[in-house]
């Protein structure tokens, strides 16, 4: 466990907390988002069968697979609208190739959005070729609504390069 | 434990690209030691207008794989004879940290006709691919290489004696085996905290340890010279008497797999003849009198000499000349 150092970002909400703390606490987010990694371990069972399970990350090295999970719930009062679940792919890892093909990626840092295969890159003589799963820069969800007290779990499988 | 979850109250902003576009080189894998960091963001939209939230970022290090291979840069068995002998391999770093390597040469095969007695092994210093005595460094007990970098490869020498008394094409090989200094073992045996920055170490595919075989195979060459005479007198007959010319005609084979170098054949011309200028010849070939201008020369007081160089094993060739008969 030593090797998983899993960080709470710094910067927490409750800074600035006026007096009147009343105000500030009806303008947070209704909305909580929690990220997490795991390792897939294959393994073979006692018939033969080939059993997948989601690990702790304690011992990874290239080639090893990962899932990077995010979790949302809308704990508010209110329905939100348009909501959009952003991840950056970390460069050390690339889009495992088993991805759902429908998937909403980018290959551009975020400036354009569309599944993989409608997607393409400059290639390294200038000419422009299909984007590739090593390619892609960040991945996005994007649900209508989410309603109050609904929550769910988006998450894409990772290679590390 | 990963179940504080962070609410940033922001007002509506852009997402922000946590990560370039541009890695940096990775060649055969992200080097030991790096961060994986992951942090996921939404937007949104309430009465209010657009909202971000962030999660809580996760961070996951990479450890050190441990994996090498070891190949033979020969590109076939090394011919040798008695003596000293060069095999060349290639160690590379197979893994993503830095890592040394503990080379053995193994002179003892199963299968082998003769054994060689491992002398040194060495390294390529001045990178030229060729065993350099006195500028290629010499590993000392137990012999290990400098730390490699991740997918650094270096050329190692291991020099071997080969004992007096092999056979024409017997042959004997060597092997040679790295292994990683913080460890071997099975696939996945880990090291803990043996890695980079303090991670663990893991031992990779190829166990950590590779082993790869060179080959010598003994050409031991010899030469035999044989020489015949035809007479033909000046009747038409084939008696020796004056005037009677004398074909000389040298053969030598040159036998086993190897070759031999500056192999010169020399005669004398006899005592009572006299050799006939311009008769020289090379299977067939004329060759002048003269010195340096050809393989051959000849002269009455000095007798014939032929360099034949460098001739290998199988090879045959047939010097004549002639005398007259005094």
């Amino acid at each position: 466990m030593k090797n998983i150092t899993k960080m709470v970002a710094a910067l927490l909400a409750f800074a600035a907390v006026p007096a009147a703390g009343s105000a500030v606490a009806q303008s947070q987010s209704p909305i909580t988002l929690s990220g997490d990694v795991k390792a897939v371990e294959t393994s073979v069972d006692a018939a033969g069968n080939t059993v997948t399970r989601l690990v702790e990350p304690d011992v990874i090295v290239p080639g090893d697979r990962l899932v990077f999970t995010t979790d949302y719930a809308n704990n508010g009062a209110e329905a939100v609208d348009n909501f959009v679940v952003t991840n950056a792919v970390p460069d050390a890892v690339r889009l495992a190739g088993d991805a759902d093909p429908a998937l909403t990626v980018s290959v551009d840092g975020g400036e354009t959005w569309g599944a993989l295969s409608s997607l393409t890159v400059a290639g390294e003589d200038g000419t422009m070729r299909a984007a590739a799963h090593a390619d892609v820069t960040h991945v996005r969800w994007t649900l209508e609504s989410v309603a109050p007290g609904d929550n769910g779990r988006v998450e894409y499988p990772a290679i590390i390069r | 434990m990963n179940t504080q979850t962070i609410i940033k109250p922001l007002l509506a902003s852009s997402i922000v690209a946590a990560f370039t576009i541009s890695s940096p080189a990775l060649a055969e894998g992200v080097s030991a030691g790096t961060l994986i960091e992951n942090t996921a963001s939404a937007t949104y939209e309430d009465g209010e207008g657009t909202k971000t939230v962030d999660s809580n970022t996760v961070q996951v290090r990479v450890d050190e794989l441990l994996d090498v291979t070891v190949t033979s840069l020969d590109s076939g068995a090394v011919g040798a004879s008695p003596g000293e002998a060069v095999l060349t391999f290639e160690v590379t770093n197979q893994g993503n940290g830095p890592e040394a390597f503990v080379l053995t040469a193994n002179p003892v095969v199963t299968g082998n006709d003769f054994e060689t007695v491992v002398e040194s092994i060495a390294v390529d210093t001045n990178g030229n691919g060729t065993y350099d005595p006195g500028v290629d460094e010499i590993l000392t007990a137990p012999e290990t290489t400098a730390e490699l970098a991740a997918d650094e490869a270096i050329t190692v020498f291991v020099i071997v004696t080969v004992p007096d008394g092999v056979a024409d094409t017997e042959e004997s090989n060597v092997e040679l085996t790295a292994e990683a200094v913080t460890g071997t073992g099975a696939p996945g045996t880990s090291f803990d905290g043996q890695g980079v920055n303090g991670g663990d170490a893991i031992v990779g595919a190829t166990g950590a340890d590779d082993t790869a075989t060179g080959s010598l195979i003994a050409g031991i060459t010899t030469v035999d010279l044989d020489k015949a005479v035809s007479l033909v007198d000046p009747f038409g007959g084939d008696s020796a008497v004056p005037g009677t010319v004398a074909t000389f005609t040298i053969t030598a084979v040159v036998s086993g797999s190897g070759s031999v170098d500056a192999l010169v054949v020399t005669d004398i011309i006899p005592d009572g003849t006299t050799y006939a200028d311009g008769t020289l010849a090379l299977d067939g070939d004329a060759l002048t009198d003269a010195a340096g201008d050809d393989a051959g020369e000849a002269s009455d007081a000095d007798g014939i000499t032929v360099d034949l160089g460098t001739v290998a094993g199988g090879a045959i060739h047939q010097i004549t000349f002639d005398v007259t008969i005094d």
